[in-house]
């Protein structure tokens, strides 16, 4: 019986590690709500290696324009092709931002388009449930970035599975705390990352 | 005027004459074959029906067939009417034919069926029998679907999508056949705590066609749900498979299921639990660490992790090694069927394995399964007329090639004297009659 292991894409353009409290922050939450054998540490597997297979979940994110290599492409195409899950979140939480306009251009190339998934999606009651779709974050709140709230995720789809979800509400930002201060929260606002480790576990 | 004696003396030749043909009608009826006549004999199977028509307008005192290749089940049930009437029907093998082989072996094994399969996908297996290393070309309805040779056995098993009426055409015969039942698979429950073992089981299934619950166990008293949420029984599933030990709640459902004829799946997480133990073919035992790099190999699941199983059932099945471990057993359990298997975390061959990998476990989850669903027969209604076995049709019909005859009684006269004698028997009484009215007798 394997562990899940939180694993975080490296890549090589861009900054990949712009959220490095994020893993121990989700692993916490997975720990902390559910009794799925989570790996108490996470770790960052090169997208352009094989051993991103390893991996079915992958969470990717970053500020700056992604170019993948053909490694990299080739590697996310067998990923996608064999059930993985790509999450990919835009630290910038801006359509009009550099890493926003090239990944979703690369990420079309390697897995279709990204469309709209409906806020009824079971992605958000896969274990908490959000009524209104994909819960916003103080950094959209706060009229940061493109100063829009982004009312729903886009994905790629495969069989029925989602192989690329795409965020522009940048949780990256949001869940990249130590995870020791969620006592300050009224609301834990990492329960979504439970419902996309759930969805990705379980779809 | 003749006087009435003479009168008397003629009337009595008449009836003397009358009873003569009469009798000689009747002879000529029921008389055995003369040894002069001579049998009719064909050269193909293609003149077979010309001369099935000849002796059916006229019977025959023999028939002879040379057959080139097997004739269809209109001319064997011609063939047998004709019989049956008297005539002696032989057949025997073209000599040009398979001179080198005995005619019994060039066509004894032709012969197909067709069966429904557990598959999602609606395939059915042919399994063909000819001559061995014949050529043999498969066909449905819709149009050709395999050419082959059947084996060294002379056998051939496909499993495809066939159409209606399905043929099997060796050189000198042609077989068909059709299904007459078909089978009722309902779905698959998986149950899983969330991981990716149960996630790639469910994808897999689902890929090759199969209806697939699932249940996940998350946390205390809190599952996600795939599918209906309805019993565990046979009216609703045709197998479970149970990947872990988050069926332990479940257990005492499922093995009511098995004995109620239901399938199981058993992963190796799952093989050594005790509420399950009293229905599993066998348990694990030590485990089996993953050989490195298997998994990419044309052996990937000696790259995986899991246990080594010992047989706990009489009549448990060993299904699959690695460097002589047993890793898959199986076996039955009442009117059920149950399955174990020794290997943990399959997905990995799936991710990490060879270019053919994602294919390869979808085929290895999807044949596993089938292996051990419940899946009723209902009959089909419609059928096509078939003719599955033509060689032993023939056989049946008409008898081993150049048999004894096989007439049914005697033969039927067939010349053209009936009509002269009926003539004369009817002339004659006529006559007498006349000359009795004459003369004033009655």
């Amino acid at each position: 019986m394997s562990t899940f292991t939180f694993a975080t894409a490296q890549y090589e353009s861009g900054d990949w590690d712009s959220s490095p409290l994020v893993p121990a922050n989700l692993i916490d939450s997975i720990a902390r709500y559910t009794e799925i054998d989570v790996s108490p540490s996470g770790v960052i597997v090169p997208l352009g290696s094989d051993a991103a297979l390893r991996y079915p979940l992958l969470y990717l994110t970053g500020h700056l324009p992604v170019r993948f290599t053909a490694q990299e492409k080739q590697v996310l195409t067998r990923f996608i092709e064999r059930g993985g899950l790509l999450f990919v979140d835009d630290h910038n939480h801006d359509i009009d931002g550099m890493f926003h306009k090239t990944v979703t251009e690369e990420l079309r190339s390697v897995a279709g388009p990204l469309a709209k998934i409906p806020n009824s999606h079971p992605l958000y009651s896969a274990f908490f449930r959000f009524e209104d779709g994909p819960p916003n974050t103080s950094h959209e709140l706060n009229g940061w970035g493109d100063n829009l709230l982004h009312p729903y995720l886009m994905a790629a789809q495969r069989e029925g599975r989602i192989s690329v979800l795409y965020s522009n509400k940048d949780y990256s930002s949001e869940w990249n705390f130590h995870p020791d201060n969620k006592r300050f929260y009224s609301v834990d606002n990492t329960r979504f990352g439970v419902n996309l480790v759930v969805y990705a576990l379980t779809r | 005027m003749p006087s009435p004696g003479k009168r008397r003396f003629f009337e009595q030749g008449c009836r003397v004459l009358a009873l003569a043909a009469l009798g000689t009608l009747i002879w000529r009826a029921w008389r055995p074959p003369m040894s002069g006549e001579r049998p009719v004999v064909t050269r193909s199977t293609a003149s077979i029906p010309s001369a099935l028509a000849r002796a059916t307008r006229a019977p025959l005192a023999a028939l002879d067939l040379t057959i080139d290749s097997l004739p269809g089940p209109r001319d064997r049930a011609w063939a047998r009417a004709v019989a049956a009437t008297g005539t002696v029907v032989r057949w025997r093998r073209a000599r040009d034919l398979r001179p080198d082989v005995d005619s019994l072996h060039a066509w004894a094994p032709l012969a197909t069926a067709l069966e429904p399969i557990a598959d999602p996908s609606g395939r059915v297996r042919l399994v063909a029998l000819g001559p061995p290393g014949s050529s043999l070309a498969i066909g449905d309805q819709a149009g050709s679907v395999d050419s082959t040779k059947l084996s060294r056995t002379g056998t051939r098993t496909l499993d495809a999508m066939l159409d209606g009426l399905v043929t099997a055409r060796i050189p000198g015969g042609v077989s068909s056949s059709a299904r007459r039942d078909s089978l009722v698979v309902r779905p698959v429950l998986v149950l899983a705590d969330a991981g990716w073992e149960g996630k790639f089981i469910v994808a897999a299934l689902e890929e090759a066609g199969w209806r697939v619950d699932a249940r996940f166990a998350v946390a205390p008293q809190v599952s996600v749900r795939q599918g209906r949420d309805v019993p565990i029984d046979t009216a609703h599933y045709s197998a479970v498979i149970a990947v872990d030990a988050s069926v332990v709640p479940r257990a005492a459902s499922i093995v009511r299921f098995v004995r109620d004829g239901g399938g199981l799946i058993v992963g190796g997480a799952a093989a050594s639990l005790p509420s399950l133990v009293g229905i599993l073919p066998a348990r694990g035992a030590a485990a089996v660490s993953p050989t490195l790099g298997a998994v990419v190999s044309e052996e990937p699941r000696r790259g995986l992790d899991g246990v080594e199983l010992t047989l706990a059932r009489n009549g448990a099945l060993v299904l699959d090694r690695t460097a002589g471990r047993v890793r898959v057993a199986a076996a039955r359990v009442g009117v059920g069927r149950v399955l174990v298997l020794g290997y943990d975390d399959t997905w990995r061959w799936r991710m990490e394995g060879g270019a053919d990998a994602p294919r390869l476990h979808r085929a290895w989850w999807s044949a596993m399964a089938a292996s051990v669903v419940r899946a009723p027969l209902v009959a089909l209604e419609g059928t096509p007329d078939v003719d599955e076995t033509p060689f032993a049709s023939l056989v049946a019909s008409l008898g081993m090639p150049d048999d004894a005859p096989r007439a049914a009684r005697p033969p039927l006269s067939s010349t053209a004297w009936e009509p002269v004698l009926f003539a004369l028997v009817l002339g004659a009484l006529l006559t007498e009659w006349t000359s009795r009215r004459f003369r004033g007798a009655r």
